[in-house]
């Protein structure tokens, strides 16, 4: 953990910078795997900046919404449309719609056969044609940002949980992404490496990126989130500012669900 | 945000709707499984047409122009002009390429064994019946004597008998001891103690009670099997897929303790013993197997006294039987690998000396996690086992041959191949999806036995 | 034994039992049963082959190598005439079973990726096309295999009607013939381009790949490889006014004369062994392939990388980890198992040397050793070829 001068106050909010323009919107989007209907009829607009903290119980349907962003799964019926282009099976706009969409992952995927430096120079080589000195340069850029400059050369295996997170975060970074999306990044980690990413993901968010973060960090989303969204069996139940979901929620679904992750 | 003519509390989820019509069903999986895309669809129908071609030939080769009865392959040609097999042939050979040339009235002696076999097996999978490692074991270690006298016969001599007797004596107890743990639910040692009345009494005696019982049952069995009167079959004659099932019966029996010790050997501190196993091992697992056949019965008469003369059968067998050990004892060195380290810490620590911890705790684990290769091992040696027809033992595959090779059944080469392979498939596919099986009950079964 | 001072806290007088119990004692005292219970059994050995083979009026020693086989062999792919010596024959063995384990390994592991790769598609009859084909290969055994397209290749036609593919191909119960090429002058400047080719395809991929290290940009080097590898030979070969012709094979006769033929056997022990093996080719292949967790992939996605770029950037590299072992392995397998011609009669190290050299020379010890020898070597080379790789994809991990 850092221990910098100013200690970030756990109780201020993160100051917001959100803009009218609209860069992700699902439309009656509806999902299903096989018979099972995952997603009914999601309806959602994210604005350029905006930060939003998605949860909701196991199976809900919370990381089946994220994915389909990226296309790392099909919908079925409704639209999606990021960054203007509007996904679908071309595969030109599913290219263009992943350069510009960062994703981490709960169980971090770094590549192992790469070094840390290798691992986040990958993408803006091949993909963006970047010089490999330049990639790297930005490279270390982004470690220095997750505070692990000094790990550059070092194996996946060889860092700890939350390092590896860490890593995965400043990956997704190299690409310049405009919306970042989390699927618990923290919830395979001890909590002692939790905070220490999640201090990672406050100083993403003071930087005004758009982002999804799937979560069960409370903390986290009364400090960072423009908005709250709670799903449950495949919708959305309630959206709100994270003021009024954590004190008065407008569900009784909610509450019980609050009532439930509040009581440890 | 829900309905809004919903209550704002109560939480009602929208019914789940069907999916579109085109993603399920056979519609849905026919799109997604057979033509996801041009190529996919171009894919299947390439495959559907090659199945076609296959099965088409299949059956007109082997039903529609087939020849079921037939007196010799000229017969068979004169009518399908080769267009079909000649299934008459095998009903005429049939006989040769199970049992070779052992003498027809004596093949009862064959059935008869391989039934002892099988049912001394079954206990295993019978749910109820108690100490399935001693029937195993059991088995492994007697059968073979029993086998030796039955298939042999003459004049056995007095070892034959006497191991003949414990191993029948074995078999019934075997079975005696199925009938009691589903009777009385009680294990057999277990009601001949109590029924002696042994059972109050100190642990010690138990044993002796069990060894007199043992001893009793040893004597009358041999005295019954000093009443049997076997005509010799010199092991020459033998042939068909039952020599194959003899010889890699007994190089996979043998494989198991030897294929352990050398593991032992290969893991031990010793140098010495270390360097002859890995040596061993290491050696025997480079060359082919056709090098150790001809290695045997090229050096095994110049390596023995000048008035020995073994039999061919049995050169062939301590060959495969060295074979099938080097490639046991990395089997078995994969399994010791995989028990966990904290085991023999473990053990150590309770204060096992070495062969107490590998007989106690490491053997009974490294076996079970063992069991889908050592049957992968059978079913290797088993296919290996074709290889003593090349130094002309008459298995099933040269006994196919000389089909060919008869005045009458002269060219008749595809149809005893085409039997011969599937009798194999059958008999490997079955083993192998048995070892799947396995691997998945034990796999899972792990952590709760 | 200088330890023995160090060893217990208390010196002198050792009882019996305490030596017996102590570990080294025991470890020196099993090892020293087991050599001697080795050295016995050789001593035993040796003094019966010594006496057999007095008794057989033989003697050991490698000096038949010198003297003439005198026997002919079928095939072969180095020259060889009956007049030659039996080290000529154990060379001509050696040669012909590596012959034909190159072949058959290079269309084994080619053969192999396509059906593991069949075995994992989404398409379910090619998915189950790929899963018979292996399940029906790898339950018969590899003799039946063997004998199975040997005989089917005796039904092939005979050489007045041969299968034939334009006039220079024919098929038929003797074997394959081909147009034997003959090079005219001036074909080594082709050869040589051949190799100027191959050498600037890796010059310009080495080129590349600074300079896109460099700069970003790309250069297509697969593609201008190739293009210099057919390209400037071709130019060669044209430019010199063609300078190779073939003989082609004709029908004399009762028999081709011409061109070069490969036997029967060779053909159905190709076939056979590349079929057989290619399962285990393609087991190798799709576990590889399954052990690159889905998660990689879809890291590899969410960054933007196209499917054909993740294949090639992280799945193939990871894979490769998992497939190689078992590819060698397998490899080794073939070279092994290539010795099952001597059922068929393709004079492989086997079959001329172990076979036909044994029986007429009586050389048993010597030959058996010479032959263990070769598939020693060549298994000792490739597992430490394993290892070296091993070690070279270890150093990434931890
Ligand atoms: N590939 C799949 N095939 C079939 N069903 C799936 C698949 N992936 C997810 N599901 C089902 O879809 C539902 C939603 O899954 P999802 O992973 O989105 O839940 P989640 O809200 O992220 O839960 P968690 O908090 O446990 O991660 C679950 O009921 C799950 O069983
Ligand atoms: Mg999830």
């Amino acid at each position: 953990m850092s221990i910098d001068t100013q200690l970030p106050d756990e109780t201020v909010h993160v100051a917001s910078a959100i803009s009218d323009e609209v860069v992700i919107e699902l439309a009656s989007v509806n999902k299903w795997y096989g018979e099972f209907h995952v997603l009914k009829d999601i309806n959602l607009a994210v604005n350029k900046g905006e930060r939003i903290v998605i949860c909701g119980p196991s199976g809900s349907g919370k990381s089946t919404m994220i994915r389909c962003i990226n296309r790392l799964e099909e919908h079925q019926a409704g639209d999606i449309i990021v960054n203007g282009t509007e996904m679908g099976t071309n595969i030109k706009n599913i290219d263009a719609i992943r350069r510009d969409v960062g994703m981490v992952f709960q169980q971090f995927n770094l590549f192992p056969h790469l070094s840390v430096l290798e691992n986040c120079t990958l993408a803006p080589i091949w993909v963006k044609n970047m010089p490999k000195a330049e990639a790297e340069k930005i490279a270390m850029e982004y470690l220095e940002r997750v505070k692990i400059p000094e790990q550059a050369g070092k194996y996946p295996g060889q860092l700890s949980g939350g390092q590896q997170q860490r890593v995965a975060i400043a990956r997704s970074l190299c690409m310049s992404p405009t919306i970042m999306l989390f699927d618990e990044p923290t919830s395979a980690l001890d909590p002692e490496m939790i905070s220490e990413v999640l201090d990672v993901m406050v100083g993403l968010a003071e930087t005004g990126m758009t982002m999804l973060v799937v979560t069960h960090e409370m903390g986290f989303a009364k400090r960072v989130a423009d908005r709250v969204i709670f799903m449950d069996q495949g919708e959305i139940v309630e959206q709100n500012t994270p003021d009024e979901f954590f004190t008065n929620p407008k569900s009784d679904r909610t509450k019980l669900f609050l009532s439930q992750i509040l009581a440890h | 945000m829900t309905d809004a003519t919903q209550s704002d509390t109560a939480f009602r989820p929208k019914p789940s709707l069907p999916p579109p019509a085109n993603t399920v069903g056979v519609v849905g999986w026919m799109r997604k499984n057979l033509f996801g895309g041009p190529v996919d669809t171009v894919l299947t129908l390439l495959g559907v047409y090659l199945l076609y071609v296959i099965l088409d030939f299949v059956v007109d080769y082997g039903i529609v122009n087939a020849i079921w009865t037939a007196d010799s392959y000229r017969e068979c040609l004169d009518i399908n002009k080769g267009e079909g097999a000649c299934w008459a042939g095998i009903g005429v050979w049939f006989n040769s390429m199970m049992y070779g040339r052992y003498p027809d009235e004596e093949q009862w002696r064959i059935n008869f064994g391989g039934i002892v076999l099988l049912l001394w097996l079954i206990p295993f999978w019978l749910p109820k019946v108690s100490g399935k490692i001693q029937v195993g074991i059991s088995a492994v270690l007697t059968f073979p004597f029993l086998a030796a006298s039955l298939f042999i016969g003459g004049d056995i001599g007095i070892f034959l008998h006497a191991m003949t007797a414990i191993a029948l004596t074995l078999f019934v107890s075997v079975w005696l001891n199925v009938a009691t743990c589903y009777l009385m639910g009680k294990s057999l040692p277990a009601v001949l103690i109590s029924v002696t009345g042994f059972a109050d009494k100190d642990d010690r005696l138990h044993k002796y009670v069990l060894l007199g019982a043992f001893g009793v049952g040893f004597v009358l069995a041999l005295l019954y099997h000093l009443s049997w009167d076997l005509v010799e079959v010199p092991t020459t004659i033998w042939g068909g897929l039952f020599l194959t099932l003899v010889i890699s019966g007994i190089g996979i029996s043998s494989a198991l303790p030897s294929g352990i010790l050398l593991a032992l050997g290969r893991r031990s501190k010793m140098p010495v013993i270390r360097v002859f196993c890995t040596a061993f091992i290491e050696l025997f697992r480079s060359v082919p197997l056709i090098t150790i056949l001809f290695m045997a019965v090229t050096m095994m008469p110049l390596f023995l006294p000048v008035e020995f003369n073994p039999p061919k059968l049995a050169m062939v067998i301590v060959a495969v039987c060295i074979f099938a050990a080097a490639y046991m004892a990395e089997t078995v060195r994969g399994g010791l690998q995989a028990v966990n380290k904290g085991q023999y810490e473990a053990a150590q620590a309770m204060g096992l000396n070495f062969w107490k911890m590998m007989a106690l705790i490491v053997m009974p684990q490294a076996l079970k996690l063992m069991i889908p290769n050592i049957v992968g091992s059978f079913m290797g040696l088993m296919k290996d086992t074709t290889l003593v027809s090349i130094i002309g033992l008459y298995d099933i595959l040269l006994m196919g041959k000389a089909a060919g090779q008869n005045p009458t059944w002269l060219g008749f080469h595809t149809e005893p191949l085409l039997f011969t392979a599937t009798i194999f498939f059958v008999l490997c596919f079955a083993m192998s999806k048995y070892s799947q099986h396995l691997e998945r009950t034990i796999g899972g079964g792990y952590g709760r036995r | 034994m200088a330890v023995v001072d160090k060893a217990g806290p208390r010196k002198g007088g050792r009882s019996f039992t305490e030596i017996v119990n102590d570990e080294r004692y025991r470890s020196v005292f099993y090892q020293v049963i087991v050599a001697v219970a080795v050295i016995w059994a050789a001593n035993y050995l040796i003094t019966n082959t010594a006496e057999n083979l007095q008794a057989r009026g033989m003697s050991a020693g490698f000096e038949f190598l010198t003297s003439t086989a005198g026997f002919s062999i079928a095939w072969s792919i180095i020259d060889y005439e009956p007049g030659d010596t039996y080290f000529d024959v154990y060379l001509v063995g050696i040669a012909n079973t590596l012959i034909i384990s190159f072949f058959a390994i290079i269309a084994t592991t080619l053969l192999g990726f396509v059906v593991g790769v069949m075995r994992l598609s989404k398409n379910f009859i090619i998915c189950n096309l790929a899963s018979g084909y292996v399940e029906v290969m790898r339950n018969v055994p590899l003799l039946l295999h063997i004998l199975f397209w040997f005989t089917l290749s005796a039904a092939l036609p005979r050489p007045k009607n041969s299968l034939g593919l334009g006039d220079m191909f024919f098929l038929n119960n003797r074997g394959l013939y081909v147009p034997a090429p003959i090079p005219g002058e001036g074909f080594g400047v082709v050869v040589i381009m051949v190799l100027i080719g191959i050498a600037a395809a890796f010059g310009v991929t080495v080129w590349a790949t600074r300079r896109q290290m460099a700069t970003g940009q790309r250069f297509p080097a697969f593609w201008v490889g190739v293009g210099l590898v057919v390209g400037l030979p071709l130019l060669a070969f044209a430019a010199l006014g063609a300078p190779l012709t073939f003989d082609y094979p004709s029908l004399k006769g009762f028999n081709f004369t011409g061109g070069a033929d490969v036997p029967r056997a060779f053909c159905a022990l190709l076939f056979a062994l590349v079929l057989y093996h290619t399962v285990y080719m393609a087991e190798a292949v799709r576990a590889g392939i399954l052990s690159v967790s889905h998660g990689q992939t879809e890291a590899s996605y969410s960054l933007g990388l196209k499917p054909s770029w993740t294949l090639r950037l992280v799945v193939i590299p990871q894979a490769m980890r998992a497939v190689v072992p078992p590819m060698i392995s397998n490899w080794m397998n073939v070279v092994k198992n290539s010795s099952l011609a001597v059922a068929i009669g393709y004079p492989d190290l086997v079959a001329v040397f172990m076979q036909t050299s044994l029986n007429q020379s009586g050389h048993a010890i010597e030959i058996v050793g010479m032959v263990m020898l070769f598939y020693m070597t060549v298994s000792l080379t490739i597992s430490a070829a394993l290892n070296y790789y091993n070690k070279l994809v270890q150093i990434k991990e931890r």
